[in-house]
């Protein structure tokens, strides 16, 4: 089993990145911009509840990309040295998604009194408003006595706070990676391998707390009553599975357009399908242990979340979510006929990703209607145009940056040490 | 091309290249025969120190077996289970014996996945370990039913009255998921052991070359065996894996179905889960670390094994830290006046005790492996496997008995108290448990001498480096 030769093989995407990104850059501000049109059709509170879900969706990629670098450094591993690169430059785009939060921290925050935008927040958010937690007195607006309680940690500026310390956190830790890695390129140092090792374990500790309460603030703060000790988790196993078929779906591209094609073999291909399927089934484990223990213990404080997941309106989601998220997938991988084939993997792949975004608007949008009736607010042509749009805004936006930052190295780290072994490794 | 140990240390790694796994001037004949030599040494060339052991175990197997005659002869009230604690030691006991259980499984089918070759050292004796503590939690809740003769009420056996079990009670789920788990890794065990039984029996004589050949179903070496044995051991990796997970998240199924404060939390599945490999390690350790000594096997249970051994800790310990801090976190964030009493009770209240026995050792002692100088260093990881081993079975009593005896209902509080009984029939499983394991290193490779023949430098001679690395 040799390894295979790369001598000839193109190992950057320097000649296509300017205009592909700048592609990527235009077309995310025409969908946001789109969207923030539509937004005068579907209103404002579906703008947002939009955006949130198409930036929780790109957030988890990153994140993704991240564990995946970490994780790789802290367990030595040798096979994945060929695909690490492209899950390094994935993580340079947590400064455009920094800047990217900036509408969602501005409008919880400052809550201009503009377009609608103060009701949209109180609503999607209602621990922001201060008229929920704290009421004024009249029969109308009593107050929260639960929200009161949580305001320590629900209030606007520790959670601003917090925001600043994720983004600190993973800009860190991406640059720190992928420099270091970029630097092995010119020194083939292999003090570099050992030095990014040793800070990968810390760097696990700080990834794991700051996704799995970017995962309560963003996500379970929305109904803020309702809380779950998984959820944390949760978000982590789609973000996991979500890069794993984005990192599938990015190896096939680069080779179909003629870059890396000796260094990428079928066996890298063998391995990130075997990820993806792992993931499925943790997620699934995961969801179902929500799920289940919710269900069994049938207390109204914990129900009420998975009731409004169950009503007319969000029933199909929920049962799309158990039969895309989970059986279709499942079934699609466990073989390795298509995880060795490249078409059965990136088609799997795709339809993972379009699934994980669905399980993304399964956890913004389903709510139930403020005006005091309790009613299942609806969902319709036009909510799925708005997440759309604002899903392939900030996607574009982020890949974009992605694509910029994979100009200035190689897509292989070079002079990695264990490299050889990546390239000539075999499933057997 | 073998290396010695003191002139090298595997703990170390050169990015790119790969540290030995075994060490010493060693060929595969050489570990043949450094493995066979306990199963083929006669009874008297066995160190005093495993006769002593084994005494003692035995002595305490019936210690067990004397008590749960006493149990059956009287009943469940000889416990110390009353109102409002109804689950006690025995319960804390089965869980934390499946979670024991866990170590064994996730070594030979996740790391086997995992292409982590460094198992093949301690994959052996850990299945063992798994399967004899699997059969220490299941006697639990088998002599706590109360009317033990109706015991086989608990599997769906057609009959005459048409009574079925309850399907709804996660404790029935109990029956099968620890039932199906013990079912296929005795069957990964036996496959794995079926070349090495060969072995023994290519050695052997007389009644011992049948007894072992039995058992070896007639293996040869033959490529036509290898492969199918290769595809077969593979496919029960693939069927052991989610049962890793699955065993344990049903047994915290256990709690966390109920409403009762402390047990209802959507962490409990993946946190047990963690927590079982956590203990498992442990286990594996405070056997390893004496065993390696005794039999010198300690070119092949490496001083690199005991480090990745500790590094499984750190990482399960820290998971399992943060449910305890996931947990504590929500149990504020909820608001659930009943959920935040029981936790701040837990810390503070009347068993404050066993909630910092829990903590220092699950949380505080594991997290010393962040050091180099103490994951090698043998008598220390031996002590903190032990402290694993107490803080484990203190967070399942910790679970158990504060969430109970402080119920809802505030003039039914009282403190629970295990009787002399309860600690008997504790102690008593450990004599089982040793006894099992002293006599499975006697008569079974506790190595898996072909596994680890696999991964020496000689497997793959002729061979580039860059091929190596699984």
């Amino acid at each position: 089993m040799k390894a295979p030769d790369i001598s000839a093989d193109r190992l950057h995407i320097r000649d296509l990145a300017p205009g592909l990104s700048n592609l990527l850059w235009l077309g995310g501000l025409v969908a946001l911009v789109a969207g923030l049109l539509l937004a005068t059709a579907s209103g404002t509170e579906t703008f947002l509840r939009a955006y949130l879900t198409g930036f929780m969706f790109t957030l988890s990629l990153a994140l993704g990309a991240l564990f995946f670098v970490l994780l790789q450094h802290a367990t030595r591993a040798g096979w994945s040295v060929v695909v690490r690169r492209i899950a390094e430059y994935f993580t340079c785009g947590f400064g455009i998604l920094a800047v990217l939060s900036l509408p969602i921290i501005i409008a919880m925050v400052l809550q201009p009194d503009i377009l609608g935008i103060r009701a949209a927040i109180h609503d999607i958010f209602p621990w922001t408003s201060e008229l929920i937690v704290w009421g004024d007195n009249t029969a109308a607006h009593p107050g929260d006595e639960i929200l009161q309680g949580k305001s320590g940690f629900l209030s606007t500026p520790f959670f601003v706070l917090r925001m600043v310390a994720y983004f600190g956190i993973w800009l860190w830790l991406s640059h720190f990676f992928l420099s270091r890695s970029l630097q092995q390129d010119q020194s083939g140092d292999p003090q570099l391998s050992l030095q990014m090792q040793t800070r990968s374990y810390p760097g696990m500790i700080l990834f794991a707390l700051s996704l799995s309460f970017v995962a309560i603030d963003l996500l379970m703060s929305l109904d803020p009553h309702w809380f779950s000790t998984i959820f944390g988790v949760y978000y982590f196993g789609g973000s996991a599975l979500g890069f794993f078929s984005l990192l599938a779906v990015t190896m096939f591209w680069l080779q179909s357009n003629g870059r890396m094609s000796q260094a990428i073999t079928v066996e890298h291909y063998h391995d990130v399908g075997k990820l993806a399927f792992a993931f499925i089934v943790f997620w699934a484990y995961i969801a179902f242990s929500q799920y289940m223990l919710i269900w069994y213990g049938n207390l109204p404080e914990e129900t009420a979340w998975l009731t409004v997941r169950q009503s007319p309106t969000w029933a199909p989601v929920s049962l799309l979510l158990l039969f895309g998220h989970f059986v279709i997938p499942f079934l699609a991988l466990i073989s390795r006929v298509p995880k060795r084939g490249r078409y059965g993997l990136v088609a799997a792949a795709l339809w993972i990703l379009v699934m994980h975004l669905c399980d993304m608007i399964w956890l913004v949008f389903p709510h139930v209607n403020h005006g005091g009736d309790h009613a299942i607010a609806s969902f319709g042509v036009l909510d799925v145009i708005q997440i759309v749009l604002c899903t392939l805004g900030i996607l574009g936006l982020y890949l974009g940056r992605v694509v910029r930052a994979s100009a200035q190295g190689s897509l292989l780290p070079e002079r990695d040490p264990r490299l050889p072994e990546s390239l000539a490794f075999h499933n057997f | 091309m073998a290396v010695t140990v003191g002139e090298y240390d595997n703990t170390f790694e050169t990015p790119g290249k790969r540290a030995p796994l075994v060490v010493g001037d060693h060929d595969f004949a050489s570990v043949t025969e450094a493995v066979c030599n306990v199963n083929e040494r006669p009874m008297r060339e066995m160190p005093l120190i495993w006769y002593v052991l084994f005494g003692i175990a035995v002595a305490l197997t019936g210690v067990l077996f004397g008590s749960i005659g006493y149990l059956f002869l009287t009943g469940v009230g000889v416990w110390g289970v009353k109102n409002p604690a109804g689950w006690g030691f025995a319960i804390i006991n089965f869980v934390f014996w499946v979670g024991i259980g866990h170590a064994g499984t996730l070594i030979s089918a996740i790391l086997f996945l995992f292409r982590q070759t460094w198992r093949t050292a301690i994959n052996r004796f850990a299945e063992a370990m798994t399967i004899f503590a699997v059969i220490c939690a299941l006697i639990f809740p088998g002599i706590h039913v109360g009317r033990v003769w109706v015991v086989y009420w608990m599997l769906p056996l057609p009959n005459q009255m048409a009574m079925w079990p309850q399907f709804r009670s996660p404790l029935l789920w109990d029956v099968f998921a620890v039932n199906t788990y013990f079912t296929v890794s005795l069957l990964f065990w036996y496959v794995g052991l079926i070349p090495d039984l060969a072995t023994l029996r290519d050695r052997a004589s007389g009644f011992r070359k049948w007894a072992y050949g039995l058992f070896a179903l007639g293996w040869t070496g033959a490529a036509r065996h290898w492969h199918r044995y290769e595809r077969a051991y593979l496919i029960l990796a693939a069927l052991s894996t989610p049962l890793v997970l699955s065993v344990h998240s049903v047994v915290s199924f256990d709690f966390a179905v109920s409403q009762v404060p402390g047990w209802h939390t959507t962490i409990f599945p993946p946190y047990f889960v963690a927590g079982a490999i956590f203990s498992g390690f442990a286990m594996v350790l405070t056997l390893a670390i004496p065993t390696r000594a005794l039999f010198n096997m300690k070119d092949i249970i490496t001083l690199r094994h005991i480090e990745n051994m500790n590094k499984i800790i750190l990482l399960t310990g820290t998971l399992v830290g943060y449910a305890y801090a996931m947990e504590f976190f929500i149990a504020w964030y909820g608001q659930n006046p009943n959920e935040k009493f029981i936790f701040i009770a837990r810390a503070f209240g009347p068993y404050a005790w066993a909630y910092w026995t829990m903590i220092s050792c699950n949380v505080i002692f594991p997290q010393l492996f962040w050091f180099k100088a103490i994951r090698t260093n043998i008598a220390i990881t031996f002590v903190i496997s032990l402290l694993v081993n107490v803080g484990m079975w203190f967070e399942r009593y910790v679970i158990v008995i504060t969430s109970l005896s402080q119920d809802f209902l505030p003039s039914s509080w009282d403190y629970y108290w295990p009787t002399t009984l309860d600690w008997l029939t504790f102690i008593g499983s450990f004599g089982l448990f040793f006894t099992l394991f002293l006599l499975f290193i006697r008569f079974l490779p506790m190595i898996a001498i072909a596994e680890i023949k696999g991964v020496m430098p000689q497997a793959r001679a002729g061979h580039d480096q860059a091929d190596g690395g699984h």
